[in-house]
C-alpha cells in the first residue's frame, strides 16, 4: 500500500493521502500526495502563515527597502532576520525591523492614521532610504484598513519615495505559499516595467528564487561576473527594489526556487516573452549543468566550460574527501518544498548519501511530482508533516542527520539525532561548487559529532559504554 | 528493444529534467515538444533552431540532455536517424502521458499562474 497511514494518524485517517512510500514497479502517478491543501484538524502543522511567505521569504530580503509591518509587534519580530540573508551594504535588512505596533485602540478605531504616521516616521528617520513595502497582517486586514490608499497618500506627500503594498494577511491561504504568490503577482502587476536601468552586457538575465541565504547570491554572482552576464535583477537575494522594477529588460529568467518565485517567471514569459530556465543551484553536477544551459542559451559555451573546469579543480578534491566519509549515511530532509527535489539527487550523486524521508511544509503537487521522479524507492514523501509523524518516521528510517529548521531541529536533538539548518544553513553558503563543500562539511560535522552519542550515555550507570567516534580533520 | 531504449531516455528525463514539470499543461507541452524536437535535430546532425528566445532555451536544455544520453547509453551514438526519431517520439508520448494526461496535479489546468 503506497499511501501510508501512520500509527499516530489512526484518528485522522485523512492524513494517509499526504504520505507516500515509493515502492518498486508501481506507477507513482497514481499516488501523488495531496499538497497545498488546508491542514487537517487534529494535526499540529509546522506551517507558517501567508504573510510570512511574502515578508520573511521574499520582500524582507531586499537590501534597500523599509519593510513596514502593519500589525501587532509580534508579526514583525517573528519574521525578522531568522532566514540569515546578508547583503553587501552592511545587512540593512537584518539590522532594522519596522512595525506599526497595533494596539487594542487602533483595532477599535482603525489603524490607517497609525500606518501613515509610521510610514512617515520611518522615512524621516532613514532619509537615505526611499523605498518601502507595506504588509497587512491578520488584524489590520480584518478591520479593513486600506493600506494601498495610505501608500498612495504617502507617495503624493513624498514624491521621491516609492511604496509597494502586499495585501496578504496570515489567514489568506493554507500556508506561506500563498504569500509568495500574492507578492509575485502584485509585483509584476504594479512595479515591473516602471523603470529602465543601464544595460552593460549583451547577455542579461534575472536570477529568480534565490534569497542570498548566508551569501548564496553573492557566491553565484562571482560566476556570472566571470561569464560576462549582467544580472538585471536578483529576485530577491541581495537585491534592490529598483532593480526588480527592471525585470522586463532581461533576455532570460533563470529560476532556482520554482515554488516561491515561479509565478513571476511565468508572468514575465507570458507578458514579455522572456523564457524561463529552471536550474538547480545546489550540488556540483547540477551547478555545472545549470551553467552549461545558461551559456548554451547565450552561445558562450567555452566560457562556461572554463569556469566549470576551474571550480571543479579547486573544490572537487575537498568534496570527494567528504564523500568518502559520508557514503551510505542516511538523511532526512524536512524543509519547505523545493529543497526536497533540489537536494535528493545532489546529495546522493555528489556525496553518496541516501535520502530516506522528505517532508514539505508548503510544497504543491508539482513539487511532489518532481521529488518523486527524482527520489529513491523506499523513501517516504510527506506533505505538511507534524511532530508525531516525524517521530514515527524517524523510528522507521533511522536517519543519521536531518536537514530541517531550528524548531524541528531542537526536537530531534532530544533523540540524539543531529540536525543541519535546512532553511538558514549552519555555515553557508551552500549553493555553487564551494557551497556544496560547505554543505558536505556541515553534514560531516553533524554525522560525526561525538556529543550526540555521548548525550545518550547515563554516566551514573557504569555498565553503559561511552562510544568512541573517530572524527578526522578535513 | 525500442521500448528498452525509450525506458532509458524516459528514466533519464524523469531524474534530471525540470522542464517536464513546469506549472501548467501548456507549459509542459511546449517544453516537451520544444526540447525533444531540438534533441532530435542535434542527434540527427541537423542544425538546431536558434531563432527565437524560446527555441534557444529549448536548445540549451536539449544540448545538455543529448550530451548526457550519449554518455549514459552507448546505443545512442550507434543509432540511425529513423531509430532516433522512433525513440524520441516514444519519449514524447510517455512524457505527455506522465506529466500531463495522467498527472493528478490539481493546478495543471488553472488558467492563471
Amino acid at each position: 500500500m503506497p499511501m501510508v497511514l501512520l500509527n499516530c494518524d489512526k484518528d485522522i485517517p485523512e492524513r494517509q493521502k499526504h504520505i507516500y512510500l515509493k515502492a518498486p514497479d508501481e506507477d507513482s502517478r497514481e499516488y501523488l500526495p495531496i499538497a497545498n491543501a488546508a491542514t487537517i484538524p487534529g494535526t499540529l502543522s509546522e506551517r507558517g502563515c501567508a504573510f510570512c511567505g511574502a515578508k520573511l521569504v521574499i520582500g524582507g530580503v531586499l537590501k534597500d527597502t523599509i519593510q513596514m509591518i502593519h500589525g501587532p509587534l509580534g508579526c514583525a519580530y517573528d519574521t525578522w532576520h531568522t532566514k540569515r540573508y546578508p547583503t553587501d551594504n552592511g545587512h540593512f535588512n537584518m539590522k532594522y525591523v519596522w512595525s506599526t505596533d497595533m494596539k487594542e485602540s487602533h483595532i477599535v478605531f482603525g489603524g490607517e492614521k497609525r500606518l501613515e504616521q509610521s510610514m512617515n516616521e520611518a522615512f524621516d528617520e532613514m532619509p537615505e532610504i526611499k523605498r518601502m513595502i507595506v504588509y497587512t497582517t491578520c488584524p489590520t486586514a480584518l478591520i479593513g484598513d486600506d493600506i494601498k490608499a495610505v501608500a498612495k497618500k504617502v507617495m503624493r506627500d513624498r514624491p521621491d519615495v516609492d511604496v509597494f503594498t502586499v495585501d496578504c494577511p496570515g489567514f489568506a491561504g493554507v500556508s506561506q505559499s500563498k504569500g509568495h504568490h500574492v507578492l509575485n503577482i502584485g509585483w509584476i502587476n504594479e512595479k515591473v516595467d516602471t523603470l529602465e536601468k543601464e544595460i552593460t552586457s549583451e547577455y542579461t538575465m534575472n536570477f529568480i528564487g534565490d534569497f542570498n541565504i548566508q551569501g548564496d547570491t553573492q557566491l553565484l554572482q562571482t560566476y556570472w561576473d566571470r561569464l560576462g552576464i549582467q544580472v538585471v535583477s536578483h529576485f530577491t537575494g541581495n537585491g534592490t527594489y529598483d532593480d526588480l522594477r527592471c525585470m522586463h529588460q532581461a533576455k532570460l529568467n533563470v529560476v532556482n526556487c520554482a515554488r516561491s518565485s515561479g509565478y513571476i517567471a511565468n508572468e514575465l514569459k507570458k507578458r514579455y516573452g522572456i523564457p524561463r530556465l529552471d536550474i538547480d543551484s545546489w550540488g556540483f553536477s547540477y551547478m555545472a549543468e545549470g551553467i552549461r544551459k545558461i551559456c548554451a542559451f547565450f552561445g558562450i559555451e567555452e566560457r562556461g566550460e572554463a569556469l566549470i573546469a576551474e571550480e571543479t579543480a579547486k573544490w572537487k578534491p575537498k568534496l570527494d574527501w567528504y564523500k568518502e566519509r559520508l557514503q551510505g549515511s542516511k538523511m532526512a530532509i524536512w524543509t519547505g518544498g523545493p529543497r526536497l527535489w533540489h537536494w535528493t539527487k545532489s546529495v546522493e550523486d555528489d556525496l553518496g548519501i541516501q535520502v530516506v524521508a522528505m517532508s514539505s511544509k508548503f510544497g504543491h503537487e508539482e513539487d511532489f511530482e518532481k521529488v518523486i521522479a527524482r527520489g529513491k524507492e523506499g523513501t517516504y514523501y510527506i506533505d505538511d508533516g507534524n511532530e508525531l509523524e516525524f517521530f514515527e518516521i524517524i523510528d522507521l528510517v533511522k536517519p543519521d542527520v536531518i536537514f530541517t529548521g531550528p524548531r524541528v531541529g531542537e526536537l530531534v536533538k532530544k533523540l540524539h539525532i543531529p540536525y543541519v539548518n535546512g532553511h538558514g544553513y549552519h555555515n553557508g553558503p551552500y549553493m555553487g561548487f564551494e557551497g556544496f563543500v560547505n554543505l558536505a562539511r556541515d553534514t560531516y560535522n553533524a554525522v560525526y559529532n561525538p556529543l550526540r552519542h555521548l548525550a545518550g550515555v547515563d554516566i551514573r550507570d557504569k555498565a553503559q559504554e561511552t562510544p568512541v567516534i573517530q572524527r578526522e580533520a578535513a | 528493444m525500442l521500448e528498452d531504449k525509450i525506458d532509458d531516455v524516459f528514466g533519464y528525463v524523469q531524474e534530471r529534467c525540470l522542464w517536464q514539470f513546469f506549472s501548467r499543461t501548456w507549459d509542459r507541452q511546449e517544453n516537451i515538444d520544444g526540447v525533444v524536437d531540438q534533441a532530435v535535430a542535434i542527434l540527427t546532425g541537423k542544425a538546431p533552431n536558434k531563432e527565437s528566445p524560446l527555441s534557444r532555451l529549448h536548445y540549451a536544455d536539449a544540448t545538455i540532455m543529448v550530451g548526457d544520453l550519449k554518455e549514459r547509453f552507448p546505443w545512442v551514438a550507434q543509432a540511425g536517424e529513423s531509430e532516433i526519431r522512433e525513440v524520441m517520439d516514444g519519449l514524447k508520448v510517455r512524457l505527455v502521458d506522465t506529466a500531463i494526461t495522467r498527472s493528478t496535479n490539481r493546478e495543471l489546468t488553472h488558467h492563471l499562474y
